[in-house]
C-alpha cells in the first residue's frame, strides 16, 4: 500500500480571540489525509468556523489573539506559507455566496481569481468550461451573479473556488441559507467533487444525516474541543452521545439504536434510510410469524 | 367551535405583470391553530402569507381577517392589530437605534396613548424574553437570537391574534431551532396566538404544527392535520416534497400493518415493538 499523504495536520492547537475570556479552540490534534471528504459539525459557536479559519490561515493573520500549536498543510507550516501559497492551497466557500462576488457576470466571476494569479486566457477558458460543467452552471455564464437563485449563487461560488484548483477546499455551511432545491443541488455537486476530483474537502454543516451519507469522516466539535473524529458509521454508533452534544440525531438512526437496545438487531449503525428499512423488515420477518 | 380568524374565499392573486401567483384559494383559519405552510419555492407560500395581513390585496375573491375585508380602504391599522408578520431575517424589520424604541414603534404609530404604549412594550418584552437591560442597546449589537426576539416583541406589542413567521429556523443550529419553536408553541398555547409558519423543515413541522396547508403552483394541494397530510406521500411527491424520514420509514413498513401517518419516532417504535411482542405472546 502506498503511503497516504496528510493534507492537514494540526498539533496541540489552542487559540483565543483577544476580546474573549476563554479560548475558542482547546488543544486540537487532528490529521486529515489527502483526498479525504470530511464533515465538520457541532452546535453554533462551538468553534467550527474558527477551526477552518486556522486551516485557511485567516487566523492568526487577520484576527487578534494568541495561538499555540502548529498547523501544517502537506507538511508545510502555515506560518511560513506566503499569502499566494495559501490562496492556491486552500479555497474557501462562505455560507453567504454574495460575500465573495465581485463581478457583473458569472463568467467574469469565475475568471477573477484565475486572472489574479496570472493564468493564460486559454487556460482560464479551459478551466471555466470544466468547472461550469461540474457545478451545472453552463447556462448561467452570461447572467449577473445577483440575478440567479440562491442555489445557483452558491454553485457559482463553489465553481469560482474550484477553478483555482486548490488542493484543499473548505465550505462553511454552504447550504444553510438555501431552500431544499438549492440544498439538493449543492449536495449533488459535493458528491461529484468527492467522486471525480482529487481534492481534500472540509465541509461545515448542520444537516448531519446528509453529511453522514456523503463523508469519509466526520468531526464533532463542542465548546472548542474535538469530541469525535470517525467514519460516519462509527461516528453515529452512540446516538445518545450525539443527542447530548445538542445535535439533531436523525430518526432512522434513533430507530436502529432502539432495535439494538431491544435486542432485535446486532449489526452496525446504518446511515442510509434504505438500509434502516431493510434492517427493520428483517427484524419483523424474523420475529413476526 | 372555535372562531374563524381568517376567511379566504375564491382568492386569486396576479402579480402586476399579470402572472398568476394564487389561483382559487378557499380555506378558513381558526383561533388558536398552529399551521404550517408547505411547498416548493415558487409555490406561492410567501405570496399567500402576505395576502393574509393586507400586504398584498387579492385580484379577485376576498380575504377577511376578523371579519374585515382586506380590500376595503383604510383598514390597514385594523389589520396590523389582527395579523403580525415576522420576516425571515430580523434585520429586515429592525430600524430604530434603541431596542425600546423599536418595540414601541408600531403601538405608537397606531395612535395609542403613551401609558398604553409603555404597558404594551413591557408586556411584549417580557413575553419575548427581552430584558430591561437591553432596552437602551442598539439592536444591531445584539446576538441574532436576541434580534429575533426584539423583532417578535415589536410584533407582539400590537397584540395581533395571528402571527405569521417566515422561515423561523433558517441558518440556526438544532438547539436554537428548538428554542424558537418552543417559544412559538408557548405563544400559541399560553398566550392564545394563532401561529402560521412558513418552513421547509419537515421535522419541525412534524413536531410542532397541527395542520399543514401544502401549496403547489398557486393552488392548495393538501390541507389537513399534519399526520394525514404526510400520509399522502404520493400526492406530496408531485410537488417534490418528501414527508419526514420517520414517516417514510413507517410507510415502508406499512405491509406489516404499521400506520402510514406516523410523524413521531416514539410512536413508530411502539407500533413496531407491539407487532413483535404481539406475535411472541401468541
Amino acid at each position: 500500500m502506498s503511503e497516504t499523504k496528510l493534507a492537514v495536520k494540526i498539533s496541540e492547537l489552542t487559540w483565543q480571540y483577544s476580546d474573549t475570556k476563554a479560548p475558542a479552540l482547546k488543544n486540537i490534534n487532528i490529521e486529515i489525509p489527502e483526498n479525504c471528504f470530511v464533515g465538520l459539525t457541532g452546535p453554533n459557536e462551538s468553534g467550527k468556523t474558527t477551526l477552518v479559519s486556522c486551516i485557511k490561515g485567516l487566523i492568526p493573520r487577520n484576527f487578534n489573539g494568541s495561538l499555540l500549536g502548529k498547523i501544517e498543510l502537506f507538511g508545510q507550516d502555515v506560518k511560513t506559507m506566503s499569502a499566494v501559497d495559501l490562496a492556491q492551497t486552500v479555497g474557501f466557500v462562505f455560507a453567504d455566496p454574495e460575500a465573495q462576488f465581485t463581478a457583473m457576470s458569472v463568467e467574469e466571476e469565475l475568471a477573477f481569481g484565475m486572472e489574479n494569479i496570472g493564468l493564460s486566457i486559454d487556460e482560464i477558458r479551459e478551466r471555466i468550461k470544466w468547472v461550469s460543467q461540474i457545478t451545472m452552471i453552463e447556462n448561467l455564464l452570461d447572467k449577473s451573479p445577483y440575478d440567479i437563485s440562491g442555489g445557483q449563487k452558491q454553485r457559482v461560488a463553489i465553481a469560482s473556488v474550484l477553478a483555482m484548483r486548490p488542493r484543499i477546499i473548505i465550505m462553511d455551511e454552504p447550504t444553510s441559507m438555501l431552500d431544499p432545491f438549492g440544498k439538493d443541488s449543492v449536495f449533488e455537486i459535493c458528491e461529484k467533487m468527492k467522486e471525480e476530483l482529487n481534492m481534500t474537502v472540509i465541509m461545515v454543516e448542520h444537516t448531519i444525516d446528509r453529511l453522514a451519507r456523503l463523508c469519509d469522516k466526520m468531526i464533532l466539535i463542542h465548546e472548542g474541543e474535538i469530541k469525535k473524529y470517525a467514519e460516519p458509521v462509527e461516528f453515529f454508533d452512540n446516538i445518545e452521545e450525539i443527542i447530548e452534544y445538542g445535535l439533531n440525531a436523525p430518526d432512522p438512526m434513533i430507530f436502529i439504536h432502539k432495535l439494538r437496545k431491544a435486542g432485535y438487531y446486532k449489526g452496525n449503525m446504518k446511515t442510509e434510510l434504505k438500509d434502516v428499512i431493510k434492517v427493520a423488515r428483517e427484524a419483523l420477518d424474523k420475529h413476526v410469524s | 367551535m372555535r372562531e374563524c380568524v381568517i376567511e379566504v374565499k375564491d382568492m386569486y392573486f396576479n402579480y402586476p405583470d399579470g402572472t398568476p401567483a394564487l389561483q382559487g384559494i378557499n380555506l378558513n383559519i381558526y383561533d388558536g391553530e398552529f399551521v404550517a405552510l408547505l411547498g416548493q419555492n415558487g409555490a406561492g407560500k410567501t405570496t399567500f402569507a402576505k395576502t393574509l395581513n393586507g400586504l398584498l390585496k387579492p385580484t379577485s375573491g376576498y380575504v377577511k381577517v376578523g371579519g374585515i375585508d382586506t380590500n376595503q380602504k383604510g383598514v390597514i391599522k385594523k389589520l396590523v392589530m389582527q395579523v403580525g408578520y415576522i420576516f425571515q431575517n430580523p434585520d429586515h424589520q429592525l430600524f430604530n437605534n434603541h431596542v425600546k424604541k423599536e418595540i414601541a414603534y408600531a403601538p405608537r404609530n397606531i395612535g395609542l396613548s403613551p401609558e398604553e404604549v409603555e404597558r404594551r412594550v413591557q408586556d411584549a418584552a417580557r413575553v419575548a424574553g427581552v430584558r430591561e437591560e437591553h432596552f437602551n442597546m442598539h439592536p444591531f449589537f445584539l446576538t441574532k437570537g436576541l434580534r429575533q426576539r426584539v423583532s417578535i416583541a415589536s410584533i407582539l406589542a400590537l397584540k395581533p391574534r395571528v402571527i405569521i413567521v417566515d422561515e423561523p429556523t433558517t441558518g440556526q443550529d438544532f438547539k436554537q431551532s428548538i428554542e424558537v419553536m418552543e417559544f412559538l408553541k408557548m405563544l400559541n398555547e399560553k398566550e392564545g396566538h394563532t401561529i402560521i409558519i412558513i418552513t421547509h423543515e419537515m421535522d419541525i413541522i412534524a413536531k410542532y404544527a397541527k395542520r399543514i396547508i401544502a401549496l403547489a403552483r398557486g393552488k392548495v394541494l393538501l390541507d389537513g392535520p399534519t399526520n394525514e397530510v404526510f400520509a399522502q406521500s404520493d400526492i406530496l411527491e408531485t410537488t417534490y416534497v418528501k414527508p419526514p424520514e420517520v414517516t417514510q420509514l413507517a410507510q415502508a413498513l406499512s405491509d406489516y400493518g404499521i400506520p402510514k401517518d406516523i410523524i413521531d419516532i416514539e410512536d413508530l417504535w411502539s407500533e413496531f415493538s407491539n407487532r413483535i411482542k404481539g406475535t411472541e405472546e401468541q
